[in-house]
């Protein structure tokens, strides 16, 4: 049989009324559990696994792709709506969406990342079957110094998340870079700034400093404005659907995004957050709208979450293909993939195609599932910005501290939610951006890291840095990106002496 | 350290804050340098060791601190609105008492008393009335995850009480 | 709102039952790695088996379990409800990480499964032998780059022992280490390295692919249907055994343990666990009582005397 015939036959088994049953509870299950701060789609698949183990092998599979697909979907309405990220995948969802929803524009904001989710979740999901194994080729070509060029270049294009002021914005990032040296030192496993405390020997959790800078700083903040502050968010202004300008700026955006998010998903080392983050500095430069970029742009929230819906399909690639779990969620879903007797590697495709193409087949039917189930729920989820202030945000906290304790149950833990969050307040209130700091965290190990092994392996010599092609072009991208802004912005204003005097605050 | 001479500059009306911000930054930067001294450098192979990127980022963190204070001794650093404490300390409260409560009264309780108190700093003053609610609340969400999904929170009293 | 009708789809699809908790099990790390997997599956085992009624798993995630160990040393003193899920990691990060908390502060009841470390290198690769890679390794040590996991931990440890068997200084060793078995494994496919070092498991669909050259086991003897040569074929004098235990909390009386050690010996001879043991490929290594308190103590001295060798412990 050829890869139609057996895709066609996983659709029409996972097309059955009790199967399509089975798929929706699984992306409500996620998408449910998913949606809380601080738990990311690794703790919603591990909790949900035993779930599935009830069902038959054919129901119980396509409950699990629900569940995933529903966990990676879940954190962007919190992230919109409350500028609450459910996961580090998320936080450059919160920086266009949360702005958009506060402008009574929450509805199209939810329905562009629903829509931009289900495009590249079927666009990534095909990819999955039709070109993994080329995919996965070029994956393999990445070695240290080609990953180190690309976390360069997401460090020259983070800098559009900074906001107004580059004095600001740097500090903000070396903040997260600070926060990203405390723990072991993973090359040597020499503990470094974490002063004789256990606790932090391992580092700082990417999700409670998200939750905390974002949810608990924005909630103080919010506090600290009394009776003076917005007293009401307006829910609704114009139509809660998306109108045609919103599709005419949107569908571009899902595109590009899925077509970043997908191959770095698929990288062992790359992750889903690096994709949003090069999807957003991308929709930013090509936007006709730059000026909106920061006072909610919908292409801002559409790239993004198209770009971590397709690394999320991304990460199965090496996962089927080689058998490789190259992020926390993966080897759980190994795990998973076990009990149905499934060995992934690369004979798999060889010895079960029955299994694998079902599970293809259960990805495309759980993505459809919830595209049908958030759509109608926009305007629903968009109510809850009428939610009365002290309801909605000792709500808000509730989850955000519910996240927390549900994946680690210690009172350092919450201490550092609590810390991290007074320095979120602390910040917004003098204005430095927040996005930097969870940016310098995620990226900062990985820079480092990565370059490190490229000068171990070449024995210390710098040159090889440079001399791979593919990082080369990615060296070059990087400097190109950086430069060309400063010529064009320095010709436009006549010298470059005003533009930097002016980037100075 | 770079703002020894100081206190005897004062011409636009420093920024205060900026100037505290400058020194805390400063104040990070002799922190790390102080840590990492003490590692071995253990490079092996790689002439970038353990130590290099964190003195690195040291090092740019003084420069922040003084480029800060540049701008808070010109006085065009940030504006800020003017904040009021009253509502960020019973919020803080919330959540320090949630924090310190858990393991001894349990999740509900616990998390009751969070959500009571940030509700106060938002205006709603009837804790006899927000304090019960809360506790409900969160008891209602304990029984969901920690019985129907199996996710572990800490069971107290009530919890105990109940099941 | 959403969470009472979450609730009601729940109870009503699945209608779960609710016990009291019998056992709590502590896995000192993150979902998804070897412990929390242990875990999950002594949870589901003593369930089916009825040797307890309801059982929840807790991850205490951290620097190689030690912040698991440490907390379930204090916290669960004297409960004998209370499983630590362990292994030889832990013996490892106590010694790098400096833990005021050892093993000897709990009481390990049991090894339930164990896994050898295999050596292998790219399939286009040079070397062919083990013989080969440790003639490039005494040729010049830092031309030889090892993929495998974290510093300090099993792989690194097989590594050192590997150089010091043939006679090389093992702070010269070239070790890259890596966050996950799978990143480790993609630098070894994609030739990013000269040679990886981890469990078999890791790379075992690999080596029936073809793509991986399996070049030794670190075995005591030959697995069966593995076929490969023992590092002691090889000429090394090494063995490392990954293996992995519960422990039950400090501080329990001996009816209390003997119950314990009742419990766990049931689950080991169980079907159900023996199906583990197959559907994830984990040998079977059940050793208790005096036997693996020897065992512990002799790994103990030798880790530690390895981990100064490289450095790594002063």
């Amino acid at each position: 049989m050829g890869t139609l015939d057996f895709l066609l036959q996983g659709l029409l088994v996972a097309a059955q009324p009790m199967n399509l049953l089975y798929a929706l509870i699984g992306v409500t299950l996620g998408t449910a559990v998913g949606v809380l701060p601080g738990i990311g789609p690794a703790l919603t698949v591990a909790l949900l696994l035993p779930v599935t183990y009830q069902l038959d092998p054919g129901g119980s599979l396509i409950m699990f792709a629900g569940i995933y697909y529903g966990g990676m979907y879940g954190g962007s309405t919190t992230s919109i709506l409350l500028n609450t990220p459910g996961e580090s995948s998320s936080i450059v969802t919160a920086l266009e969406g949360n702005k958009m929803a506060r402008a009574g524009r929450g509805g199209p904001a939810l329905a562009t990342a629903a829509i931009g989710s289900f495009v590249a979740g079927l666009i990534a999901t095909l990819g999955l079957a039709f070109v993994a194994p080329y995919i996965v080729k070029l994956a393999l070509v990445f070695g240290p110094r080609e990953y180190f060029a690309l976390m360069v270049l997401a460090f020259v294009t983070v800098s559009s998340a900074f906001g107004d002021s580059t004095l600001r914005g740097l500090t903000s990032l070396f903040v997260g870079l600070t926060l990203a040296s405390i723990g072991i030192d993973q090359l040597t496993g020499q503990a470094r700034l974490s002063f004789g405390v256990p606790d932090l020997l391992d580092g700082i959790e990417v999700t409670t400093l998200a939750v905390a800078m974002f949810a608990i700083g924005e909630t103080l903040y919010i506090a600290a404005q009394g009776d003076k502050g917005p007293d009401k968010v307006e829910a609704v202004r114009g139509s809660v659907w998306m109108n045609a300008s919103d599709w005419a700026r949107s569908w571009k955006a899902w595109l590009r995004g899925t077509f970043i998010g997908f191959p770095i998903g698929a990288m062992p080392a790359g992750g889903a957050e690096i994709g949003t983050f090069l999807s957003y500095a991308t929709e930013k430069r090509l936007s006709k709208h730059p000026e909106e970029f920061g006072n909610g742009a919908i292409e801002g929230v559409a790239g993004p979450e198209a770009a971590n819906n397709a690394s999320a399909a991304g990460t199965l690639v090496p996962l089927l293909t080689l058998g490789l779990p190259t992020s926390a969620t993966a080897a759980i879903m190994l795990a998973g993939f076990q009990q149905y007797g499934l060995q992934p590697g690369p004979l798999l495709f060889a010895t079960n195609p029955q299994l694998v193409w079902g599970l293809i087949a259960s990805l495309l039917i759980a993505n459809f599932m919830l595209l049908v189930l958030n759509l109608p729920l926009v305007g629903l989820w968009v109510k809850l910005l009428t939610i009365p202030k002290p309801w909605l945000y000792a709500g808000i906290l509730l989850f955000a501290t519910l996240g927390t304790i549900g994946a680690n149950p210690s009172v350092f833990e919450l201490g550092m939610l609590l810390a991290f969050g007074l320095l979120g307040y602390v910040m917004r209130v003098f204005g430095y951006p927040i996005a930097p700091v969870v940016v310098g965290l995620i990226l900062g190990p990985l820079a480092e890291q990565q370059l490190r092994r490229a000068l171990s392996i070449s024995q210390g010599d710098v040159t090889v840095l440079f001399t791979s092609p593919i990082a080369a072009v990615l060296l070059v991208i990087a400097a190109l990106a950086f430069i060309v802004p400063l010529i064009l912005r320095a010709r436009g204003r006549g010298e470059v002496l005003a533009q930097l005097a002016a980037s100075e605050d | 350290m770079s703002r020894g001479d100081s206190p005897s500059v004062e011409t636009r009306r420093p920024d205060r804050a900026a100037l505290i911000i400058a020194v805390v930054l400063a104040l990070i930067a002799g922190v790390i340098f102080w840590d990492v001294s003490r590692l071995t450098g253990l490079a092996g192979y790689s002439q970038v060791g353990p130590t290099t990127v964190p003195y690195a980022i040291a090092c740019c963190l003084i420069v922040l601190a003084i480029w800060t204070a540049v701008e808070g001794f010109r006085g065009d650093f940030a504006e800020r609105e003017p904040q009021q404490f009253g509502p960020v300390a019973w919020v803080v409260g919330g959540l320090a008492a949630q924090m310190l409560l858990l393991n001894t009264l349990g999740f509900s309780i616990a998390t009751g008393i969070l959500f009571a108190m940030t509700a106060r700093g938002f205006g709603k003053r009837q804790l006899w009335l927000t304090i019960p609610f809360g506790i409900v609340a969160s008891f209602v969400v304990w029984t969901i995850f920690a019985k129907v999904l199996q996710l572990s929170l800490p069971a107290g009293p009530l919890e105990r009480l109940l099941f | 709102m959403k969470h009472f009708f979450l609730a009601s789809i729940l109870a009503g699809a699945l209608a779960l039952p609710a016990y009291a908790a019998d056992y709590t099990i502590i896995a000192p790390a993150n979902p998804g790695g070897g412990w929390d997997q242990t875990a999950r599956s002594l949870q589901t085992v003593m369930q089916q088996e009825g040797i307890s009624g309801n059982v929840q798993v807790q991850n205490v995630p951290g620097a190689g379990g030690t912040i698991g160990l440490a907390q379930f040393a204090s916290q669960q003193k004297g409960n004998p409800n209370a499983l630590l899920v362990g292994g030889y990691v832990m013996v490892g990060a106590i010694l790098t990480n400096n833990s005021p908390v050892t093993l000897k502060d709990v009481t390990p009841i049991a090894r339930l499964t164990g896994e050898y470390e295999a050596i292998v290198v790219p399939a286009a690769s040079e070397i062919k032998t083990m013989a080969d890679l440790v003639e490039a390794l005494k040729k010049d040590p830092g031309a030889v780059s090892w993929g495998g996991g974290s510093a300090g931990g099993t792989d690194h440890i097989a590594v050192g022992l590997i150089a010091k068997a043939a006679g090389v200084d093992p702070t010269k060793i070239n070790y890259i280490a890596y966050s996950g078995g799978g990143e480790a494994l993609a630098a070894i496919l994609g030739s990013q390295v000269t040679a990886g070092i981890s469990g078999y498991g890791e790379f075992e669909s690999q080596v029936k692919a073809g793509t991986l050259r399996l070049l030794a086991v670190t075995s005591a003897e030959r697995l069966p249907g593995i076929d490969a040569p023992t590092l002691k074929e090889s000429g090394l004098d090494v063995v490392v055994e990954n293996w992995r235990m519960v422990a039950a909390a400090p501080g329990l009386t001996d009816e209390q343990k003997a119950a314990v050690s009742a419990d766990i010996e049931k689950l080991a001879k169980s079907a159900g666990w023996q199906e583990v043991l197959k559907t994830k490929g984990w040998q079977d290594t059940y050793l208790a009582g005096d036997a693996f308190n020897e065992q512990l103590a002799k790994d103990v001295s030798a880790t530690e005397a390895v981990l100064k060798d490289i450095g790594l412990v002063k």
